[in-house]
C-alpha cells in the first residue's frame, strides 16, 4: 500500500518535471506537423471547404489515406483563432 | 520577524485558499464535474485539444506563467515596507488571484475551449474582441520593455552573468540538435546540456564580460539590449525546435534547481528580517495605493496567467475536476515564489540605505545576491552562487521575451499585412517588434516602465474577470466572488496607470525631460493613456452586458402569484 503511495508520488514528480521542461516542445512539434498536414490537405482537398486548388482526380486519389483527418481538419480550419492562440 | 514565519504563513494561506475556498467554488458554484466531457476529450486533434495528465499540466501551467515578475515585484515594493507587500501578496493571491487564473480556465473549457477573441465576442460585444486585441498587443509591449531592462540592468551589473547566458544558448542549441537531429537519449542530451550551461556559470565568475569585452562596452546599455533582442529575434524566426523551445528545456533546470535550493537555504538559515516593515505611504515611485498593488504583479495577480489558462491550459484538461489544481493550485505555488524573493529582499541588507543603493542598479543584483546568500549554505562559493542567481534572473526574463516578440511578430503581420505585404514577413515583423521593445528599454526609466507593465498586466486581469463576471451571470450562478475582485482590480490599475502616465507626460509637456527621456516618457505615457482608454471602452461594454444579463434573468423569473 505504502509502496504503491510511493511510486504514484514519484510518478507525480516525474510528470510534474516533463510538464515543465518538455511539456510544451511536445505541443510545439506536434502543432508544427498538424499545419504542413493540414496545409497539404488544404491544397488537396480545398474544396471541402469551398477552395477548389487541384484537380477532383487527383484529390479522388488521396481521399482513402487522409479520411481519417478530415473531421479534424475541418474543425481546425474553420475554428475561430485570435491572436491569444498564438501564445499557448 | 523570521522569514520561516513568513513562509509558514504562505503554506498555511495555500492550504486555506486551495482546501476550502477554492474547494467551495469549484463544487458549489461552478459545480465541476467529472462526468462532463471536455473540449480535450470532445474535441480531441492530438495537437490542441488533448488530453493531459494533470501533474503534467500543473508543470506545464508552472512553467508557463513564473517568469521573472513574482520575484522582481515583490523585490521592488519592499520600499513601502515587507508588511503591506506581505499582505497584499497573501490577500492577492486568496481573493484574487487564484480566482482568475481557475475561473479563466473554466470559462474556457465550458465554452468549447475558445480564447479571450471569442469569449469576449461571445460574452461582451464585438467591439469588445478588437479592443482586447489591441489591448494585448500594447501589454506585450510593456513586457517587452519590462523584461528587457531587467536583462540589460542584470548583464551590466554582474559581469559573470553574460558568459552563462552564452553557454546556455550554446547548450540549448546544442540540445535541439541532439533531440531532433541526432534522435540522441533525453537523459543523456540533458545531462551534457545542462552541465554545458552550469560550466558558463563558474566560467562567467572566471571570465567576466569586462575582462573579455572592457568595461565601456560591458557598462553598455544600448549593447546588452541589441545582444537581448537578437536573441529574441532568432528565438522568433528560426523554428521553435531549433533555438527557443531547447533553451527553454535546459533553463528550466537551472531555475527549478535554483529555487529549491534556495528555499532549502532559506529553511537552514531562516533570517530575520532587518529592513522595515513599514516605511511611508508615499515614495518616489509613488503612493502604496495604488502603486504597490501593481508593482507587485504576478505574485498576488496577472493578467498573463489567464491568456495561458484560456489558450492553453483549458484546452488539454482532461477532466474538469482538474482546473482547481492546475488553475488555483499553480497560482499558489507562484504565491510561495513571491514571498521567497520578498524575503530575499528583506532578509539581505542591514539597512534601507544598502538596500537602496543596490535597488537603484535594478532588481537582478538584489536576486543573484540573495541566491548567493541561500545557496551558501549549502556550500556553494559566493561568486558562483551570484553568477548562478544572476543567470537565473536572466532566463526568467528572457523566455518570456522571445515568446513575446514572436507572438508580436504575428500580430504584426495580422494587424498591418493587409496595409502592406512586406509585413507578413517574418524578419519585418519581428525587427518591427524589436525595435519597439529596444527604444522601451533604452529611453525609460526601469521603476515606471515596471509600473506600467504592472498596471497593464493586472488590467488584463481585471479584464479577465469582467469575462468570468460575464459568463457567470449568463449562466446565473453566484457572481459575487469574480465581481467585487474586478472592481478592485479595475480601479487600482486605471488609478496606477493614470497616475504614472500622467507623471511621465507632465514632464515632458513642462519641458523637464529632453533627449532619451523624452521619447521614454512619451512613449510610455502615451501607451498608459491608450491602454486606460481601451480598459474604460471594454469596461462600458462589460457592464452593458452586465445589464443585459440581468434583464435576462429578470425577464425568465416567473411572475409572483
Amino acid at each position: 500500500m505504502s509502496e504503491e503511495k510511493k511510486g504514484g508520488f514519484f510518478q507525480a514528480i516525474k510528470e510534474f518535471a516533463y510538464g515543465v521542461a518538455a511539456h510544451d516542445s511536445a505541443r510545439f512539434a506536434l502543432k508544427t506537423r498538424a499545419s504542413m498536414e493540414h496545409l497539404f490537405i488544404l491544397i488537396t482537398m480545398g474544396d471541402m471547404l469551398g477552395v477548389p486548388i487541384l484537380p477532383p482526380y487527383y484529390s479522388l486519389r488521396l481521399l482513402p489515406y487522409v479520411v481519417p483527418q478530415i473531421s479534424t481538419w475541418k474543425r481546425r480550419m474553420l475554428r475561430e483563432k485570435d491572436l491569444t492562440d498564438a501564445l499557448a | 520577524m523570521n522569514s520561516v514565519y513568513v513562509l509558514i504563513l504562505g503554506f498555511i494561506i495555500a492550504i486555506l485558499g486551495y482546501r476550502v475556498y477554492a474547494k467551495y467554488i469549484d463544487s458549489k458554484v461552478m459545480k465541476a464535474d467529472s462526468k462532463r466531457a471536455t473540449p480535450a476529450t470532445m474535441y480531441m486533434d492530438g495537437v490542441e485539444f488533448m488530453p493531459t495528465n494533470k501533474n503534467i499540466l500543473f508543470g506545464y501551467q508552472f512553467k508557463s506563467i513564473a517568469g521573472a515578475a513574482p520575484i522582481i515585484g515583490p523585490i521592488i515594493a519592499i520600499q513601502w515596507g515587507w508588511l503591506p507587500a506581505l499582505i497584499w501578496i497573501l490577500g492577492g493571491a486568496l481573493f484574487i488571484g487564484w480566482v482568475q487564473d481557475y475561473s479563466s480556465a473554466m470559462i474556457a473549457m465550458r465554452s468549447d475551449g475558445a480564447s479571450f477573441g471569442g469569449l469576449s465576442h461571445k460574452l461582451i460585444s464585438p467591439r469588445a474582441r478588437i479592443i482586447l486585441l489591441s489591448f494585448i498587443y500594447f501589454y506585450l509591449l510593456l513586457i517587452a520593455g519590462a523584461f528587457g531592462n531587467v536583462v540589460v540592468s542584470t548583464a551590466i551589473g554582474l559581469k559573470a552573468s553574460p558568459m552563462a547566458w552564452l553557454f546556455l544558448t550554446i547548450g540549448g542549441i546544442l540540445a535541439g540538435q541532439m533531440i531532433y537531429r541526432w534522435k540522441k537519449d533525453i537523459i543523456l542530451t540533458t545531462v551534457v546540456t545542462v552541465l554545458i550551461a552550469m560550466s558558463g556559470i563558474w566560467l562567467g565568475t572566471i571570465a567576466p564580460s569586462n575582462a573579455i569585452v572592457g568595461d565601456a562596452l560591458s557598462n553598455s546599455r544600448p549593447l546588452w539590449a541589441i545582444v537581448a533582442f537578437v536573441f529574441c529575434y532568432f528565438a522568433a524566426v528560426l523554428p521553435i525546435w531549433r533555438f527557443a523551445l531547447p533553451i527553454n528545456y535546459v533553463a528550466s533546470y537551472i531555475v527549478f534547481l535554483g529555487l529549491l535550493f534556495g528555499i532549502v537555504g532559506i529553511f537552514v538559515l531562516h533570517p530575520d528580517f532587518t529592513l522595515p516593515a513599514y516605511t511611508d505611504f508615499s515614495i518616489k515611485i509613488g503612493p502604496l495605493w495604488p502603486i504597490m498593488f501593481v508593482t507587485i504583479a504576478c505574485g498576488a495577480i496577472s493578467g498573463w496567467h489567464s491568456i495561458v489558462s484560456s489558450s492553453g491550459t483549458a484546452r488539454q484538461l482532461e477532466n474538469e475536476l482538474d482546473a482547481r489544481p492546475v488553475g488555483g493550485g499553480v497560482m499558489f505555488v507562484e504565491m510561495m515564489l513571491a514571498l521567497f524573493a520578498l524575503i530575499i529582499a528583506g532578509t539581505l541588507y542591514a539597512s534601507p540605505a544598502e538596500y537602496g543603493a543596490a535597488i537603484a542598479k535594478g532588481p537582478g543584483g538584489v536576486f543573484a545576491a540573495g541566491v548567493s546568500k541561500f545557496l551558501g549554505v549549502l556550500g556553494m562559493p559566493a561568486d558562483i552562487g551570484r553568477a548562478y542567481g544572476s543567470v537565473m534572473m536572466i532566463v526568467l526574463a528572457i523566455t518570456i521575451m522571445q515568446l513575446v516578440i514572436r507572438f508580436m511578430r504575428i500580430s504584426t503581420s495580422e494587424l498591418l499585412g493587409d496595409i502592406s505585404p512586406i509585413f507578413k514577413n517574418a524578419h519585418v515583423g519581428t525587427v518591427v517588434a524589436s525595435l519597439l521593445g529596444i527604444t522601451v528599454v533604452l529611453t525609460g526609466w526601469w521603476q515606471y516602465l515596471w509600473v506600467l507593465f504592472g498596471g497593464a498586466n493586472q488590467l488584463m486581469a481585471s479584464l479577465a474577470l469582467m469575462l468570468v463576471t460575464a459568463y457567470l451571470m449568463s449562466e446565473g450562478k453566484s457572481y459575487a466572488w469574480a465581481f467585487y475582485p474586478m472592481i478592485f482590480m479595475f480601479i487600482t490599475t486605471i488609478a496606477a496607470l493614470l497616475f504614472t502616465s500622467y507623471n511621465l507626460l507632465s514632464k515632458v509637456l513642462s519641458g523637464a525631460v529632453t533627449g532619451e527621456a523624452l521619447i521614454g516618457n512619451t512613449l510610455m505615457g502615451v501607451v498608459g493613456f491608450f491602454l486606460v482608454i481601451a480598459a474604460i471602452i471594454l469596461g462600458i461594454e462589460g457592464f452593458k452586458a452586465f445589464n443585459r444579463y440581468k434583464k435576462l434573468r429578470l425577464a425568465a423569473k416567473p411572475a409572483s402569484a
